[in-house]
């Protein structure tokens, strides 16, 4: 414990703050200045790697505190909604773009597969807004870095969709007897709707901290979205014109298409939606990350 | 010490002409236009300094006491030096781990058990895993609160949080210590810890101690500043300063008397 008092930091730490900017010890010029605000977000998150592993550590034993079944709920929500869908469309309708049918359950999958991926969604998109205000003894006490919060919170809900993409395709596994080897491409799905997400929730904690009416708004939209997402019917059955609309206003479409492709069509899907719903991810990526950079120094005194 | 080239130590915490204004909007509609419409000159929110003109200068291993009356600007200041907050205008500068423990008990999960709460609190401080888990034994030793280091939160009385808290702040091997107010809670005896603690810290370490007990400043500060509505009102030796503010406490407190008596 005395340690400390004969040691000298290396690395002392230094924090220089003229007129409210931060003063860089080294001029770059614009270039530099792009490439490191792009770099940001990478170089921060793994420099804080173990307070985001603390935090989500701590999150997760949370959710399910005090209840005796625990992570049991985790699983068992997502198998009664592949049942019920089994059980209320087996038969009923056909997939609608006509593609063969191999067994009941296809129609399940097909829905699933646009609930995994939607549900991901509104989970940030109800939380975001009041996150800020959740940790605000955390911003306004320490020397939190308030920008990690998306990002944990985002990790912590990729926890419940991988449980429900593994069921996904343990269930293709089961009752179509093979997984189409597309599912190997997963992870390019992954990591850029991850980024899409943390975009967001950036996005919209920051909105969040200063006006309550972020979270109504959200609470308004998702439900409406449901419909305005292909989670139940495909873009397929809709004609040209509204399927480009979907495409342009709604950015969950191209995530729901790409997922429904690999794992229950097997194909590889259309190049346009890749590259669309890829820049859609970096956009979103980091331009909530600049605007979040932007409102920071105010969140801390306002929340 | 590393008095070895200079004969005085180096500036650790500087502070040149700092101000610091809050935006108070009216409503959030204001906030929104700001966004869009706003600007610094023609703004729709309204400032509120609460933080005019400050500047001092601390040396590594000096202490410096701030007093001042609530709502002063005190914890700004300090904020502004653990970095929580931006200032906006004026200059400071801090070279070294920050260790606020202003921020005692802040990161607490009431739910989690000491044990979790340390590994989260020794995170937020800016401790690595590994660094916290080498630490564990000696914090729970200076907490000295035995067994219920594996009990939820919820179940420790005020005194034993603050134990804790003050324990993490006391081990994250802080340069710079920053304490608010903090040493009145826990019994005597682990008062008389932290005081320990705190000058055995002072052989190397700088401190920045605010408090409303001018005999604690005296003990544990070189020299003080007085803030008043923002401003440094005497800044000096801690004697010096501690007499202008009890003096300047009584006349105020007459005042006041005086205007209620309308």
């Amino acid at each position: 414990m005395t340690n400390l008092n004969n040691r000298q930091l290396p690395d002392a730490r230094i924090m220089h703050i003229v007129d409210g900017r931060t003063v860089d010890p080294k001029d770059y010029n614009w270039l530099q200045r792009v490439v490191r605000f792009l770099l940001r977000p990478f170089t921060e998150s793994w420099h804080h790697r173990d307070l985001i592993a603390a935090i989500l550590r701590r999150e997760l034993r949370e959710r399910f505190s005090g209840s005796m079944a625990g992570w049991v709920w985790a699983v068992v929500a997502p198998v009664i909604s592949l049942v019920t869908y089994t059980i209320v469309f087996d038969g009923a309708v056909k997939l609608p773009n006509n593609a063969e049918s191999k067994s009941s359950i296809d129609y399940a999958l097909f829905v699933f597969g646009g609930l995994v991926a939607f549900n991901f969604f509104t989970e940030m998109a109800y939380r975001a807004p009041s996150l800020l205000h959740e940790y605000a003894h955390y911003i306004k006490q320490t020397m939190f870095p308030a920008e990690m919060l998306p990002i944990i919170s985002t990790l912590r809900a990729t926890t419940y969709a991988t449980i429900g993409l593994v069921l996904m395709l343990l269930c293709q596994l089961i009752f179509a007897g093979s997984l189409h080897w597309t599912v190997l491409l997963l992870p390019l799905w992954f990591i850029p709707f991850l980024a899409f997400l943390i975009g967001i929730t950036w996005l919209l904690s920051a909105m969040g901290a200063f006006t309550r009416d972020t979270a109504y708004l959200m609470m308004t939209i998702a439900p409406v979205l449901m419909f305005a997402t292909p989670v139940f019917y495909s873009h397929e059955t809709l004609s040209p014109d509204a399927r480009f609309w979907m495409y342009a206003l709604n950015v969950l479409t191209g995530f729901i298409e790409i997922i429904r492709d690999l794992v229950v069509f097997g194909k590889i899907p259309n190049g346009l939606v890749i590259a669309w719903t890829l820049f859609i991810s970096m956009f979103f990526f980091w331009f909530g990350y600049w605007f979040f950079r932007r409102q920071q120094d105010a969140i801390a005194d306002v929340i | 010490m590393p008095a070895t080239t200079a004969p005085e130590p180096e500036v650790v915490i500087r502070a040149r002409h700092l101000a610091k204004a809050y935006k108070l909007y009216d409503s959030p509609k204001d906030w929104v236009k700001q966004q869009f419409l706003g600007s610094e000159k023609n703004p729709y929110y309204k400032s509120f300094w609460a933080l005019k003109d400050i500047s001092f200068e601390v040396r590594r291993g000096k202490s410096l006491g701030i007093i001042g009356r609530n709502g002063c600007g005190k914890t700004t200041l300090l904020q502004i030096v653990c970095g929580m907050t931006r200032p906006t205008k004026g200059e400071i500068w801090v070279k070294g781990r920050v260790a606020p423990v202003l921020a005692l008990g802040a990161t607490f999960d009431y739910e989690a058990t000491g044990r979790e709460n340390v590994l989260i609190g020794g995170a937020v401080l800016g401790l690595k895993r590994h660094e916290v888990l080498a630490k564990f034994d000696a914090i729970t030793e200076f907490a000295g609160i035995g067994a219920f280091m594996d009990q939820p939160l919820k179940l420790y009385s005020a005194g034993m949080r603050m134990r804790l808290a003050f324990a993490i702040c006391a081990h994250i091997d802080a340069e710079i210590l920053i304490i608010d107010e903090a040493l009145s809670v826990g019994d005597l005896a682990f008062q008389k810890k932290c005081v320990d603690w705190i000058d055995n810290f002072r052989r190397t370490g700088t401190l920045l101690f605010v408090s409303h007990s001018t005999a604690e400043l005296s003990h544990l500060c070189e020299s003080a500043m007085w803030i008043d509505n923002g401003r440094i009102r005497e800044a000096g030796s801690v004697a010096d300063v501690a007499r202008g503010y009890r003096r300047a406490t009584f006349v105020e407190k007459d005042n006041m008397k005086r205007f209620s008596a309308v």
